[in-house]
């Protein structure tokens, strides 16, 4: 056999002929997009376009163009109180999802056990596997507002235990943790020497509370394999540009990999990152507002229409419960999809434990939110 | 002026540049005043440049705006000369950006 066998054993998407479906239809409302229905804002864009015209078109350090790194650890210490070293403690990557992939691959041996939530990020999984590890994954649910408690990850460290991914506001429920909650996680983390890799890709998108980076917390900087980047929170989904901050050890071996693998993130993405921090927190503003209108609308909406919608603390997608059908989360999802074209994606996606449940993403139109729960409630009455 | 079933989708407007031959001792006010008091007026605006007020116009269709620009505005004492622009297309309004269908460039679905 040609393929390699750790590739030949990854599950496939279970969705996959689903999201071909989508893809083939057209005159579809999608609630199924994972990405902001924003544009990259225009300074942004332009920032990038200059770099072109004046030249911009080669590699940058390894690590990352150094003005942008400084960019990334001014703004975190003004805006979180949290210190990274621009040289040592930084690393540029592609998207948040390259940083990821480093992550596990630079902490992981063969067999190291990770625990992951559930429902959670489809990718969690696989990146553990690829890079040698074992994912062990924690379920999470409605009554818990998909919260891990601290007793729950206490109980789930055994021996092989190496470390926790947290993703927090999280894809696909939105729950994230305040500060309160974090401290009682930290506590259990410091006991048993944890490693965390903490997704925080949808920090800025946080409604009800001031999100709290785990690294900030006393004495969990060191602990902490901090990662985020601009896709959400600047729209800039296509520019696949992201970062890795965390202690210096860790820092090393992901550059070490990052050099031989992808050498260095774009250079044209890179300046329209170093544009987006230095002047685009306006545009945060206005995206998180319409964000919020949007949230409230449809977790209202959905618990009218008789799908119970738990309301979650961040990023753009609710994650309610369908129980109240009788259906899975796939058969759902192909019903509504071929009756009334609105498309959303099952909940069986993001763990093996949520066939109760869709996901909707709110990142589209107020009035195409409007019609979709209009034709959502059209497709319930006819059951 | 005859309202339709749904005004939103039926409107036409029409931006209408108005040239005004000033009162004297008084100015553009009670012209314009005169024109503004139209309820097919939405807007009405002084403005600086080649012409003298920049009007507003909506109507159920083409025809309704143009009999109005005829009968009522162009005949108006004081009016020397109307110049009409339909409006064909809005992309962005007080703050409003029209999204067309196909500007979307997300692909339908994704994780």
């Amino acid at each position: 056999m040609r393929i390699s066998k750790k590739v030949d054993a990854l599950a496939p998407s279970g969705i996959r002929a689903f999201f071909d479906l989508v893809l083939g239809m057209k005159d579809v409302i999608s609630l199924g997009v994972g990405e902001p229905d924003f544009v990259t804002p225009w300074h942004v864009r332009e920032a990038a376009i200059q770099s072109l015209e004046s030249g911009f078109t080669s590699y940058t350090s390894n690590k990352g163009m150094i003005e942008l790194r400084r960019a990334i650890t001014t703004f975190l210490k003004n805006r979180h109180g949290l210190s990274y070293d621009p040289e040592e403690e930084t690393l540029i990557t592609v998207g948040v999802s390259e940083a990821l992939d480093l992550a596990m691959r630079a902490i992981m041996n063969p067999g190291d056990k990770i625990l992951i939530p559930e429902p959670s990020y489809v990718a969690y999984g696989p990146v553990v596997e690829l890079a040698g590890g074992r994912p062990v994954f924690l379920p999470t649910t409605f009554e818990t507002g998909f919260k891990l408690t601290p007793k729950q990850i206490e109980s789930a460290i055994t021996k092989g235990v190496k470390g926790i991914l947290l993703n927090y506001p999280s894809n696909p429920t939105g729950s994230s943790y305040n500060r309160k909650e974090l401290e009682a996680i930290a506590k259990v983390i410091k006991r048993h020497n944890l490693i965390v890799i903490s997704d925080e890709l949808y920090d800025e998108l946080t409604y009800d509370f001031q999100h709290t980076p785990l690294a900030a917390l006393p004495d969990m900087k060191q602990r902490v394999i901090y990662l985020n980047g601009f896709s959400k929170s600047y729209a800039m989904t296509g520019f696949r540009i992201g970062y890795a901050c965390g202690p210096s050890d860790i820092i090393a071996a992901m550059t070490k990999i990052h050099q031989y693998t992808m050498l260095c993130a774009s250079i044209t993405a890179q300046m329209a990152a170093i544009e987006a921090l230095k002047s685009g927190g306006k545009d945060i503003a206005v995206m998180k507002k319409e964000y919020l209108r949007r949230r409230d609308f449809i977790v209202d909406g959905l618990n009218k229409i008789g799908l119970e919608c738990y309301k979650p603390q961040g990023a753009f997608y609710v994650f309610p419960s369908i129980k109240s059908t009788g259906e899975t989360s796939m058969s759902f999802a192909k019903n509504l999809l071929e009756q009334q074209k609105v498309a959303l994606v099952p909940g069986v996606a993001f763990g093996r434990f949520c066939q109760d449940h869709v996901r909707i993403s709110y990142a589209s139109s107020y009035e195409n939110l409007k019609e979709a729960i209009s034709r959502i409630e059209k497709y319930l009455k006819k059951k | 002026m005859r309202k339709t079933a749904n005004n939103i989708a039926a409107a036409v407007r029409a931006l209408i540049e108005v040239s005004i031959t000033p009162q004297k001792d008084v100015g553009f006010d009670n012209i314009a005043r005169r024109i503004y008091e139209f309820p097919e007026v939405k807007s009405c605006y002084l403005v600086s440049g080649g012409y003298d007020l920049l009007v507003v116009v909506e109507g159920d269709n083409i025809q309704t705006v143009a009999d109005f620009v005829a009968a009522k505005l162009s005949s108006m004492p004081n009016v020397r000369q109307t110049a009409t622009h339909f409006l064909l297309k809005k992309y962005k309004e007080e703050g409003q950006i029209f999204k067309q269908a196909k500007d979307e460039k997300r692909q339908n679905i994704s994780y």
